[in-house]
């Protein structure tokens, strides 16, 4: 049922960002949020296209989770806050390599 | 009930029946105080590491209640304008201002969250898969979240038509 964590990795992620500082925000299902809410919210938290924000939001619908983002723990925290402030259930996890 | 982008750019709710008035007269309901523990779902932990989660439960978890707060605050107002019609069965409307749309949208999803975890909807029931019982506070709760997830599809479609019509506007 779970995704691998790098399925659809951002491409914000910059090679040496990601081998210093390893943290992912990790978006997980919840039968209650809308489908089309949490797309528009991942529209809007990280700027993506309409295609895009939907892809990750069947990917937490499909799998139950979706690594949204990944880079230093400062600005994973913030996309965290963020998606809370919009009531998704976010996580922040260290990436394992 | 009918939904339309009114003169105004606004979304604006017309012919609601006086039983969907006040299920909408009730989303502006506190739901720390009505769900207690339902609304342990609305602050969720970020992770397990335990630095992470004090200073979550310190900082960032206070803040964000007072968002929640402030966006039922301002449902609040806009449900205070909500009119009835003049008939024998008294149909009202609801003019939601274009940039109030966010503090309902985050307001009907607290609430929803607040509802299920209290009364422990299932997601087959979430799903459209069984009946409610209206007979029942349980089938009250799924009615309402139903109802509610229909209010949430409305503003997100309209809101969705008023950006594209000003994407359009900006274009020409």
């Amino acid at each position: 049922m779970m995704a691998k964590p790098d399925l659809l990795e951002s491409p914000e992620t910059e090679l040496s960002e990601a081998l210093d500082l390893p943290w992912m925000v990790v978006v997980h299902n919840d039968p209650v949020n809308l489908m089309s809410y949490v797309s528009m919210v991942f529209r809007r938290v990280f700027g993506w296209s309409r295609e895009r924000s939907e892809l990750h939001m069947m990917e937490v619908h499909s799998k139950g989770r979706s690594v949204v983002w990944s880079g230093s723990r400062e600005k994973a925290e913030l996309y965290v806050q963020q998606l809370h402030s919009s009531l998704l259930l976010a996580t922040l996890e260290k990436t394992s390599h | 009930m009918n939904f339309e982008i009114s003169k105004r750019g606004n979304l604006l709710f017309s012919r609601i029946h006086p039983f969907l008035a006040e299920m909408i007269k009730s989303v502006a309901e506190d739901p720390w105080e009505e769900y207690p523990e339902g609304s342990s779902r609305l602050l969720p932990p970020p992770g397990t590491d335990e630095e992470l989660l004090t200073d979550w439960s310190d900082h960032v978890q206070p803040d964000l209640r007072r968002r929640f707060d402030e966006d039922r605050s301002q449902v609040a107002q806009d449900i205070g304008t909500m009119k009835p019609g003049r008939g024998k069965l008294p149909v009202w409307s609801l003019e939601i201002p274009i940039d109030h749309v966010d503090a309902w949208l985050t307001t009907l999803n607290a609430l929803r969250l607040a509802i299920v975890t209290e009364h422990g909807l299932g997601e087959e029931e979430l799903a459209h898969k069984t009946s409610p019982d209206l007979s029942t506070f349980h089938g009250i709760a799924l009615l309402r979240v139903n109802f509610y997830a229909f209010l949430q599809e409305c503003l997100i479609q309209g809101l969705e038509s008023r950006e594209s019509e000003i994407g359009d506007q900006d274009s020409d």
